[in-house]
């Protein structure tokens, strides 16, 4: 019960906030979600299977142009979120099958590259909206009920984002997480213990798209219109900036650095739009905030935020101080 | 046929550009280990700081020197952070290059604004025998890069830091063994690769106007020309760049302008599965 607490008060807060926030608040809550649904995939992709990926923001595209695509037609709303997820497991499916041979540096070039790929034929072909996109995506909604404001996709956002918590963390907990954690470390010897490597990776890979194709799902409908424009290269670095500040390989480190940057971002959006700060300056001072974070985070924690705080505090449930204090009963042999 | 001989050398000075950016990315992965996020960068820097230099009433050549020159300290700069600290993982160090290129997109807007800027080349075109008309600014980058990588090869063979450098890359722990501080080579390289890439920057920003997020282009290119090499080999990276340069040419030539990316994507993308379909994972995890 105690280990539940901070969870049931996570959720009850997230619960709360849509009711005290404007507009302008909501939306930093809404996209603050949506990152943090991206990042969760990032993690459990890097930091648990040890694959980098740059191309997480292509995910993110393809589901926002699936749901984009249906709606715009006049398919179902809901038909459009549910397919969103679908279509971003399947592409990754399908490019995962060549591109996860590769790893390391390889991968993380070769998913940046789909990605520019992706963007680039957005940009081109006629049924996508070319460079303009795709405009007029109708407001969600689920039969009768129709989702309105803002506070309305918050709700959506986080409902999303507790289950690909809930998923990510079923995973981690299940044999399949151990044989993703074995493969990280040496995909030879896990190989030779027994776990299909080529399956997991391809697994997990698709499962990472799927959160980021659910997230550009509800981007869609929040936002109304999707274009080539809105999927930027930086789009994925900032992605993996908030697994590795948040912590790699913790579901709670990826929401961690979601909320952490995010918010930093939109402090200082409201520190670079001050009157008398040049028109530049919103631009520079994330750019920088971004780098700076990166850089700092790899060299002085690199085990991110969430572990690095959590391993400071008292041990209170007693886990791990009785490990350490107690002799190694096979060195005492 | 002498439209094709224009594609041909047009496209042969932008696959040197991209040459000399595999070449830096090279130099530098064969001795840290590092994959250079940041390598486009460099170029973009040289690019922007020489029309800045010029536009500021500094002749040609000494502005151009100076660009390199800066390039070069901003490959140092990247070098500190990304191996200075001891103990960083090569993957570690990836992320701290993406990181530096990101953090060099605010000190570029800071500097030069968000603008594309462009500097005039080398002026005046001349006549082939057959007709083809080709621009005299694309014979001076095919001949700086000629010049660059005879230089480099002589700078690897002859010298003692460029032994050094070599003894690095075929093996640290023996180079560290007989006395060569690695680190210290590995910063060399981050210099030698900042040198390039500033190099290819004031070479190319003349064909095509450079803007701060032009990087990842020029990166994406570099890297798969470096690729063709597996990163280790500068002679097949030369090659791998001279092929991408000219096979874009003549697809923006014949009218396929807008599939330019996906050729060399795609080109890079197919090099990197057949490579690693014919490695060992064993073998790839040891090393």
């Amino acid at each position: 019960m105690k280990r539940a607490l901070p969870g049931v008060l996570a959720g009850a807060v997230t619960l709360a906030l849509p009711a005290f926030l404007d507009d302008s608040a909501l939306a930093v809550y809404i996209f603050l979600g949506l990152a943090a649904m991206v990042t969760v995939g990032v993690s459990l992709l890097m930091g648990y299977a040890g694959q980098v990926s740059l191309g997480q923001g292509a995910f993110y595209a393809v589901g926002a142009y699936t749901a984009g695509l249906l709606t715009v037609q006049g398919g179902p709303p809901l038909a459009g979120l549910l397919a969103a997820p679908v279509a971003a497991a399947a592409f990754a499916l399908v490019v995962g099958v060549p591109l996860l041979r590769l790893r390391g540096h390889h991968l993380a070039f070769a998913t940046l590259a789909t990605q520019l790929i992706l963007l680039s034929l957005a940009g081109q072909l006629e049924f996508t909206g070319g460079d303009i996109g795709l405009q007029g995506i109708p407001q969600f909604s689920a039969g009768s009920f129709e989702v309105g404001g803002a506070a309305g996709y918050a709700y959506l956002t986080w409902a999303g984002l507790a289950l690909v918590m809930l998923v990510t963390r079923n995973v981690i907990a299940s044999r399949a997480g151990r044989g993703l954690r074995a493969l990280a470390t040496s995909e030879t010897a896990a190989a030779s213990s027994g776990v299909p490597v080529g399956r997991y990776k391809l697994a997990v890979f698709s499962l990472s798209a799927a959160f980021a194709g659910l997230a550009g799902g509800i981007y869609a409908f929040y936002v109304g219109y999707v274009a080539p424009g809105s999927f930027p290269v930086l789009l994925s670095v900032e992605y993996i900036v908030m697994a590795v500040v948040g912590g790699l390989g913790t579901v709670w480190g990826a929401v961690a650095g979601a909320a952490v940057i995010t918010l930093l971002v939109q402090v200082l959006n409201v520190v670079g739009t001050l009157p008398g700060m040049p028109s530049y300056a919103p631009g520079v001072l994330s750019y920088a905030v971004y780098a700076l974070v990166l850089i700092v985070v790899v060299l002085f924690l690199p085990r991110g935020l969430v572990p690095s705080v959590a391993g400071r505090l008292p041990a209170r449930r007693g886990r791990s101080r009785p490990r350490a204090a107690r002799p190694d009963p096979d060195l005492r042999t | 046929m002498s439209e094709f001989l224009t594609y041909l050398v047009n496209g042969l000075a932008v696959g040197c550009g991209i040459a000399l950016i595999a070449s830096g990315l090279v130099a530098i992965h064969r001795v840290t280990g590092v994959v250079n996020f940041a390598q486009g960068t460099f170029a973009v820097i040289a690019g922007l700081s020489a029309s800045w230099l010029l536009g500021a009433g500094l002749p040609h050549g000494a502005a151009e020197l100076a660009a390199v020159l800066i390039a070069a300290a901003a490959g140092l700069l990247t070098g500190l952070v990304a191996i200075g600290r001891r103990g960083t993982a090569p993957q570690s160090s990836l992320i701290i290059t993406l990181g530096v290129a990101v953090l060099a997109y605010a000190v570029e807007i800071v500097a030069w604004g968000d603008q594309p800027r462009s500097f005039p080349g080398l002026p005046g075109s001349v006549t082939l025998p057959g007709g083809a008309e080709i621009q005299r600014h694309h014979l001076l980058v095919v001949a700086a890069t000629a010049a660059t990588f005879v230089l480099l090869t002589l700078f690897f063979e002859r010298t003692y830091p460029g032994k050094a450098l070599s003894a690095c890359a075929s093996n640290p722990y023996a180079a560290r063994v007989i006395g060569i501080d690695v680190t210290r080579m590995g910063l060399l390289a981050f210099l030698l690769g900042g040198l390039l890439g500033g190099l290819a920057g004031v070479l190319v920003t003349p064909l095509r106007p450079i803007s701060f997020d032009t990087d990842v282009l020029l990166m994406v290119n570099g890297f798969a020309a470096a690729v063709f090499g597996a990163l280790r080999r500068p002679g097949l990276a030369l090659a791998g760049a001279l092929l991408l340069g000219v096979a874009e040419t003549l697809a923006a030539g014949y009218g396929y302008a807008a599939y330019q990316t996906e050729i060399a994507l795609g080109f890079m993308l197919v090099v990197m599965v057949v490579q690693a379909s014919r490695r060992a994972t064993i073998h790839e995890e040891a090393v």
